[in-house]
């Protein structure tokens, strides 16, 4: 006791006083729990700051916003801005794009990762399977200005490694920077380069789960590798792929901003703007706060609904919810 | 060992060649790049470089050196990363601490204040805004602070702590000891291993992070580094400001990818320590909280 009570002065003098007079469970449960509150106040701060304060930005979304008179003080314009909004065509653009460029890249990516996933499970030299791992995993972790300028110098029309090749082979360049459907596949080719590997990693935790009596069964019985791969390894991962493809579905209207941004150019700006460039462009570099604030809200909200929607089709058919 | 050479059929053989040239796709952009930055002046002009440097020669690292913007940029980079993990560490580790107290009143509506943030937010102009009326606009605290706490990260952490039996904490308050004694002295030697992985997550994050600095800095002296290559590789700037002697195109795209090397390298050199903690990360961070 007299140990506790010395940290105790040590660390906070003035509820020492409390404990003393009734050192009860519950003032002592309180104390306790003080200081974890107190660790909390940074973190709570943090989100007020830079979270909900910013939440209670959107309002801007339905005011003329005017930067000397901030956010508070601009006055309410109704439904202006998203008159404004609405009408502009780039805006239809963007979310056209944006889902577009989703749903290809997931087409792609999705079926692509598990069949990786399945392949590098079977390897069975460790060593082989440790190296081809830390390979795949690589391209995670090197930034997107970096990954764009090294396509743009791959996929250059002149002098870039592919368009090389291919001109060896006698077959005139391909300009996959400035057409917008090349632009697309470069795009997709880019996003699955760069998230195939880290994708595999969910998969093959899935794949080690999977019970190994199953197969001996299954060999026994005379089921060949391919037969065990399709009646047993894909039914029992079969739930993390569901979850897995919710997960992308529900946020089919969310979409990075680093790769439209810097592998896009004026040329293919028909299909790479997407709603964070169009965001981004008329927020930060036009200065219309309060249409780009409209555009932000529009997205969130549909995100949410999107998302609910995800939860209640997974729940409905009988996979584990999101939320 | 021997057991795993069991036998080689053609489908295993199948199966590893098509590994192999996922790996291999995987790893060609360094090697091109690596080589490009190596490589003469002709080999590139006559877009003849594929793995390997042609002609070898530092001419492009020896430029790179003298570009003071680079180092300054670099620099810039450091500070923040050193300043935002350490930031980030402390902030998701309280977080994470106390909410993963079972005990704790009122744990659940402090949870759900911030897991509420992963499905709504303010957006990118409202963040602006307040990030500017905060007085961080145009300053290396805009770099970091805004993006202090990622949820995801918090979750993890959360969990793991979650994991740590209680019994070794109500042991230290029978012998006296506060929560902030249990913290330093008890749970946080116990989670070494995710304190590293997730310091390593964010310190990637804040190296490689471009688009902060491009909302929030104005001033081309504190570009941090990915800024700095992105004005580098792709407006041109090298051209504009690098020596006559060198101030052909050509030698500008063996430059672009000097400094796409030098940019990344820091990566590459923690790699094998990230690589060790993350795929675990990656595992807590899927359960979900």
């Amino acid at each position: 006791m007299r140990n506790r009570k010395g940290n105790m002065i040590k660390n906070d003098p003035e509820r020492k006083v409390v404990s003393r007079k009734d050192g009860k469970k519950f003032l002592f449960y309180l104390r306790k729990d003080l200081m974890l509150y107190l660790f909390l106040i940074p973190v709570i701060l943090y989100y007020v700051l830079f979270k909900y304060w910013p939440m209670y930005g959107l309002t801007i979304a339905f005011k003329d916003y005017n930067v000397f008179k901030g956010i508070t003080g601009s006055a309410w314009n109704g439904l202006t801005n998203w008159v404004t909004t609405f009408s502009n065509q780039w805006l239809w653009k963007s979310i056209r794009n944006t889902l577009g460029l989703n749903l290809i890249t997931l087409a792609v990516e999705f079926p692509l990762t598990i069949i990786l996933s399945l392949m590098l499970n079977e390897i069975r030299h460790v060593k082989f399977k440790k190296i081809t791992q830390s390979i795949l995993y690589l391209p995670h972790f090197v930034s997107w200005v970096v990954v764009a300028g090294i396509v743009r110098g791959i996929f250059a029309q002149e002098g870039g490694a592919i368009n090389g090749l291919l001109n060896q082979a006698g077959i005139s360049s391909v300009p996959f920077m400035s057409n917008n459907g090349w632009w697309i596949f470069t795009y997709v080719v880019s996003n699955v380069w760069k998230g195939i590997g880290w994708g595999t990693i969910i998969y093959l935790a899935a794949l080690t789960s999977v019970d190994e009596s199953l197969y001996e069964a299954a060999y026994i019985d005379g089921a060949t590798k391919f037969q065990r791969t399709i009646y047993i390894t894909i039914p029992m991962i079969k739930p993390v792929m569901v979850t897995m493809l919710i997960l992308s579905v529900s946020k089919m209207m969310n979409i990075g901003l680093d790769a439209p941004l810097l592998l896009g150019n004026n040329k293919v700006m028909e299909v790479s703007q997407v709603i964070s460039t169009y965001i981004y462009r008329l927020g930060i570099e036009k200065a219309q706060y309060s249409v780009s604030t409209v555009i932000g809200l529009f997205q969130s909200v549909v995100n949410i609904i999107i998302l609910l929607a995800a939860d209640f089709v997974a729940k409905l058919i009988g996979e584990e919810g999101i939320l | 060992m021997n057991k795993e050479k069991r036998h080689f059929s053609a489908g295993y053989a199948l199966i590893c060649g098509i590994v192999l040239l996922f790996t291999f796709i995987c790893l060609y952009p360094f090697l091109y790049v690596i080589a490009m930055s190596f490589s003469s002046t002709n080999a590139v002009l006559s877009g003849k470089v594929r793995i390997f440097p042609i002609e070898f020669q530092i001419n492009a690292y020896q430029e790179i050196l003298k570009k003071k913007q680079i180092w300054s940029s670099m620099w810039v980079t450091i500070k923040v990363t050193l300043a935002g993990t350490l930031l980030s560490l402390v902030l998701t580790i309280a977080a994470a601490y106390v909410l993963s107290k079972k005990k704790l009143k009122g744990r659940k509506i402090l949870s759900s204040f911030i897991l509420f943030t992963m499905y709504f937010g303010g957006g990118m102009i409202p963040t602006f805004l307040v990030v500017k009326n905060l007085g961080l606009y145009n300053s290396l605290g805009a770099l970091f602070i805004p993006n202090a706490i990622s949820v995801f990260n918090f979750i993890v952490m959360r969990t793991f702590f979650r994991e740590i039996p209680e019994s070794l904490e109500e042991a230290a308050y029978l012998d006296g000891a506060n929560d902030f004694q249990i913290l330093i002295r008890i749970v946080l030697p116990l989670s070494l291993p995710i304190i590293a992985t997730i310091g390593l997550f964010y310190a990637v994050g804040y190296w490689n992070d471009y688009f902060s600095a491009l909302l929030y800095i104005q001033d081309p002296n504190k570009y941090s580094l990915q800024l700095r290559l992105r004005s580098l590789l792709f407006t041109e700037e090298l051209n504009s400001t690098s020596s006559e002697a060198v101030g052909t195109p050509v030698m500008a795209e063996s430059l672009k990818m000097a400094s796409i090397v030098v940019g990344t390298l820091p990566i590459i050199a923690i790699y094998p320590w990230l690589q060790k903690y993350f795929v675990k990360g990656a595992m807590l961070g899927s359960v979900k909280g």
